[in-house]
């Protein structure tokens, strides 16, 4: 069952258009990854997705439009956006970081079992909840957002880059836990991400994404046998 | 004065291996933060009583520029914004204040309110361009109504007095209070004093003041986790004007008089270097903010009559060179250095 539905998504800065009529569908629970060279327009497509740009076309999330409202209110309606850089909250505490994350949800008693279980998927975060978020590793910050982002209990969750300048071990277990997170949850995920191997390993689905168009989809062993994706992402030849 | 150096403290852990929160230190933080506050309000108490008159009557201004800090920190502090027009609000409270005492002759406690309220709803006007504009091109923006403050309180003169200004009569103690005028004055600002800090602390604690500090520290991952970036940065100014207006108002109980070169663009730029040499961001900035505005300036005076502004800029050149992250920064690093029992 189709839940993400975008059509003919354009979108850009300023008179600048990077993205050109993108078209995707993705599956209620399916994990969904975006390839493509640098520039190509990923981290704007997440952008466009989550409201931070506006964007012209149809994006529809479980049958309701999306299309051109304000991230607030898309964040209202179960879009969670792990940005690029990861939009840490470096002065407030892991605790308030994550408290944030709930923001959309107003309180409730909910809330401290949702802390317990993003402490469940990242322990680590547990033992720094009175640090300030600007004190923790790359890979802690990485844990941080996409925590924060579950705070909010998403129906999509975007995940910009997750491994950037991760070391590959702290890599492979973020996506093991984004993986656990998608099987526990039923989340819809949609993330963009360079080391295709480890992307290609957890996703349904794939598309490339070259200069602001799709070039390539399929499923996740499709795209993975496609010699040019070989040669360009995954850096051997099949 | 739950946590007097937020940022400073921030920077020491950035440096600091990780700690986990230990209950009982938390506890015995919590004990020590609940008896200096008792101490402070003992000494608060006591001051107006042991002190003559004129000391008195500075301890309040103190109090009155505390809370007009109070409200600028909230703004420049926690919502990450400039002001550089904080005084025209302040004069908004004065004036409000003043006119409803001397054409309406309402009792002076009802001009609280709505001099407060004028303010609110002046930032609120003011905070519209605050919501597209930033950085230099807002400071510019503030500086300006600050500017045109002063010719418009000159030119309708049957409201406001002119330049003349009004003189009213101060609020006088009542007889079961036995208060001499000083002392009454100074227990009123008081109260508004302190009721204007928990008002501010439990705004700063509030989902309001996590969308705040969300907005400062990132403002486009505030606004996808859901927080309404017009919304709040209108309100953030609104909330700030309204202390200040509030702190005008008292300005106007204590002084008896207000004219319009009493709310010059000097008053906007130094509650800005107030607030910056007290302490930005933390709660005990506006208290050492108003130490400030109240006192350096004349100390710059007697220390060189002829050019006090470069006496005022070069102390506040030396403060920021001692303490950068502003005097409370500094206080709590010394609190730090003093050895604790266990
Ligand atoms: N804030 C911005 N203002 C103007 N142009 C931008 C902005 N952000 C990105 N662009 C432009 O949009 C194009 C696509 O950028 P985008 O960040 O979406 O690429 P990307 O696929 O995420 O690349 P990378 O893999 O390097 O992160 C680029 O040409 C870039 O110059
Ligand atoms: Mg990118």
């Amino acid at each position: 069952m189709t839940h993400l539905v975008v059509k003919d998504l354009t979108a850009g800065y300023g008179d600048a258009r990077v993205l050109h009529g993108v078209g995707l569908t993705v599956g209620e629970g399916e994990i969904c990854a975006i390839l493509g060279p640098n520039g190509a327009g990923k981290t704007t497509l997440l952008r466009a997705l989550s409201g931070m740009i506006r964007a012209r076309g149809t994006v529809t999330l479980g049958g309701a439009d999306l299309t051109g409202h304000p991230p607030d209110t898309l964040a209202r309606q179960g879009v969670a956006h792990v940005p690029e850089g990861r939009g840490t909250f470096m002065p407030l505490t892991v605790e308030e970081n994550l408290r944030l994350g709930a923001y959309v949800r107003r309180r409730g008693p909910e809330l401290e079992a949702d802390l317990d279980r993003i402490h469940g998927y990242f322990p680590v975060l547990k033992t720094r909840l009175k640090q300030a978020a600007g004190s923790l590793s790359g890979g802690e910050q990485q844990m941080l957002a996409i925590g924060r982002a579950l705070m909010s209990r998403p129906r999509l969750l975007l995940l910009d880059e997750p491994s950037l300048g991760l070391a590959p071990l702290v890599t492979r277990e973020l996506f093991r836990i984004v993986q656990a997170i998608n099987a526990e949850e039923r989340t819809t995920v949609v993330v963009v991400e360079q080391n295709a191997h480890l992307a290609l390993g957890i996703a349904q689905q794939a598309h490339v994404l070259e200069t602001g168009r799709i070039v390539l989809s399929g499923t996740a062993e499709e795209i993975r046998a496609d010699e040019q994706v070989a040669q360009s992402y995954l850096g051997y030849r099949v | 004065m739950s946590n007097p150096t937020e940022t400073d403290a921030a920077q020491e852990r950035t440096a600091a291996p990780p700690t986990p929160p230990r209950p009982a230190e938390w506890w015995r933080s919590a004990r020590r933060q609940w008896a200096a506050a008792a101490v402070l309000a003992a000494a608060a108490c006591y001051a107006p009583f042991q002190l003559v008159p004129f000391h008195v009557f500075q301890l309040t201004m103190v109090l009155v520029y505390a809370v007009a800090l109070l409200g600028l920190n909230l703004l420049v502090g926690h919502a990450g914004q400039i002001s550089l027009g904080h005084g025209a609000f302040f004069a908004v409270g004065a004036y409000t204040a003043a006119i409803l005492f001397d054409r309406w002759a309402l009792p002076y406690p009802l001009t609280l309110p709505v001099a407060a309220g004028a303010a609110f709803l002046l930032g609120l006007a003011f905070g519209v361009p605050a919501m597209r504009l930033r950085g230099l091109y807002l400071a510019l923006v503030t500086l300006a109504i600050a500017i045109f403050l002063v010719p418009l309180l000159k030119r309708f003169e049957e409201l406001t007095g002119g330049s003349m200004g009004l003189t009213l009569a101060k609020p006088a103690p009542p007889a079961w209070s036995g208060l001499a005028e000083d002392q009454w004055l100074y227990f009123l600002t008081l109260v508004v004093a302190v009721a204007a800090f928990l008002l501010c602390v439990g705004l700063l604690r509030s989902r309001v003041g996590r969308a705040l500090h969300a907005i400062r520290d990132n403002e486009g991952a505030a606004e996808v986790m859901g927080v309404r970036l017009s919304v709040h940065k209108t309100l953030a100014f609104a909330w700030s004007a309204m202390f200040a207006g509030t702190a005008g108002c008292l300005y106007t109980w204590v002084i008896g008089f207000v004219s319009p070169d009493s709310f010059t663009v000097n008053l906007s730029i130094t509650l800005l270097a107030g607030l910056v040499v007290g302490g930005l961001g933390s709660l005990s900035g506006p208290v050492l903010g108003g130490l400030f505005v109240m006192f350096v300036p004349g100390i710059a005076q007697d220390i060189n009559d002829a050019a006090p502004g470069v006496i005022f800029g070069l102390l506040i050149i030396a403060v920021m060179y001692v303490a950068p992250t502003g005097l409370a920064g500094l206080a709590g690093r010394l609190l730090r250095k003093i050895p604790r029992k266990e």
